[in-house]
């Protein structure tokens, strides 16, 4: 499975739910795939796409999709702990796994080495917890999971492919416009 | 009032209603009222950087949150401070136990302790130290205040000679 592909399917699944990206090819590809001001581009603070995410499912009645990395979520596996503590019904955690830090040189991450996520989400309490392999199955188990009570936590393989361009983003009008969507007024400024 | 009563009334006041912590036996004063009281959602993470990020994903869909630490575990989150909370412009407000003052008995939380204020200042991140009950409502809710109205985290820094600090 590809992810540029994928988060194509992905977002042509969804209409107004709000979407979390991790740092880097994974927010470029969201862009390119569609500059919804419901998506929520991170470009640091590695580790914490899902941990944002959580903060948004405690917060909203939507479903709230966490689009994170095999790298970012092995910093911070103890915000599956709190997922599972937490157990936000409305939280979908979507981890492309590619077995590597790719952006840093392909340096193989603990997956490659059989950390196995979806366990370490399962003996976290998130009880719906799948690896999937190719875009039909991570279709299919996510329409579920947009349809179905959480948490959802569905690994997905993925093989290397050429990277987009960056996209064009700054975090104050990404976190403005996303916000605006929910608040529906403007901050007050004076 | 005691003085963790006055920064749960202020918490209110702004409409800050998901609380984010790693817990802290000084801030358990605050935090235990705030776990009876349904206004509140208190999140326990499992580490500084984590709060930061629920903190974070909370304001973006419109609802005001606030981190409670330690002054070591303000050194695990600088990277969300500087990663997320000032380039995307999110004012979180970090409530910050400062260790490392005036009868501190570990030598392991003197330095961070000591630090956390130098490294606010460094980040460009505004702070008042509170040390007394005296005019504190004033103080917190004015610290508050700027937050939002500034749009940038902002860190409020408690000291023993506030709450008593940890009995050994």
């Amino acid at each position: 499975m590809f992810r540029y592909s994928a988060t194509k399917r992905i977002i042509s699944n969804l209409e107004r739910e709000p979407v979390v990206s991790n740092l880097g090819p994974t927010s470029d590809e969201l862009w390119h795939a569609s500059d919804r001001d419901r998506n929520f581009y991170t470009y640091g603070s590695m580790g914490l796409c899902s941990s944002i995410a959580l903060g948004m499912a405690l917060s909203c009645d939507e479903k709230v999709i966490s689009l994170d990395g095999d790298g970012s979520i092995l910093m911070n596996l103890g915000t599956v702990a709190t997922i599972g503590r937490e157990t936000p019904a409305n939280l979908i955690i979507i981890v492309w796994d590619n077995e590597q830090w790719g952006q840093t040189g392909h340096q193989k991450s603990h997956t490659a080495f059989g950390t196995d996520l979806e366990m370490v989400a399962k003996s976290n309490g998130i009880e719906k917890s799948f690896t999937v392999a190719d875009e039909e199955e991570l279709d299919s188990i996510l329409l579920q999971a947009l349809n179905e009570d959480g948490p959802w936590f569905i690994v997905a393989k993925i093989e290397d492919e050429p990277y987009l361009s960056v996209a064009p983003v700054e975090p104050e009008h990404t976190l403005h416009r996303f916000r605006q969507t929910f608040v529906g007024r403007p901050d007050r400024v004076g | 009032m005691t003085w963790a009563q006055t920064i749960v009334d202020a918490l209110k006041e702004h409409e800050i209603s998901l609380i984010a912590y790693v817990p802290d036996s000084s801030i358990h004063q605050v935090t235990k009222i705030v776990d009876k009281d349904e206004y509140f959602h208190l999140v326990s993470a499992t580490r500084e950087e984590e709060a930061l990020g629920i903190a974070a994903g909370a304001y973006a869909t419109g609802r005001n949150a606030a981190v409670f630490m330690q002054s070591s575990g303000f050194g695990n989150s600088i990277n969300a401070v500087a990663g997320l909370a000032i380039p995307s412009r999110i004012p979180i407000p970090i409530f910050i136990n400062l260790r490392g003052e005036h009868g501190e008995f570990n030598i392991a939380q003197v330095t961070m302790g000591r630090s956390t204020r130098p490294i606010l200042d460094v980040l460009g991140i505004p702070h008042y130290t509170l040390d007394s009950e005296e005019r504190l409502e004033e103080k917190v809710n004015g610290a508050l205040k700027l937050c939002y109205a500034s749009r940038e985290p902002l860190a409020l820094c408690m000291t023993p000679l506030l709450h008593g600090g940890k009995n050994v």
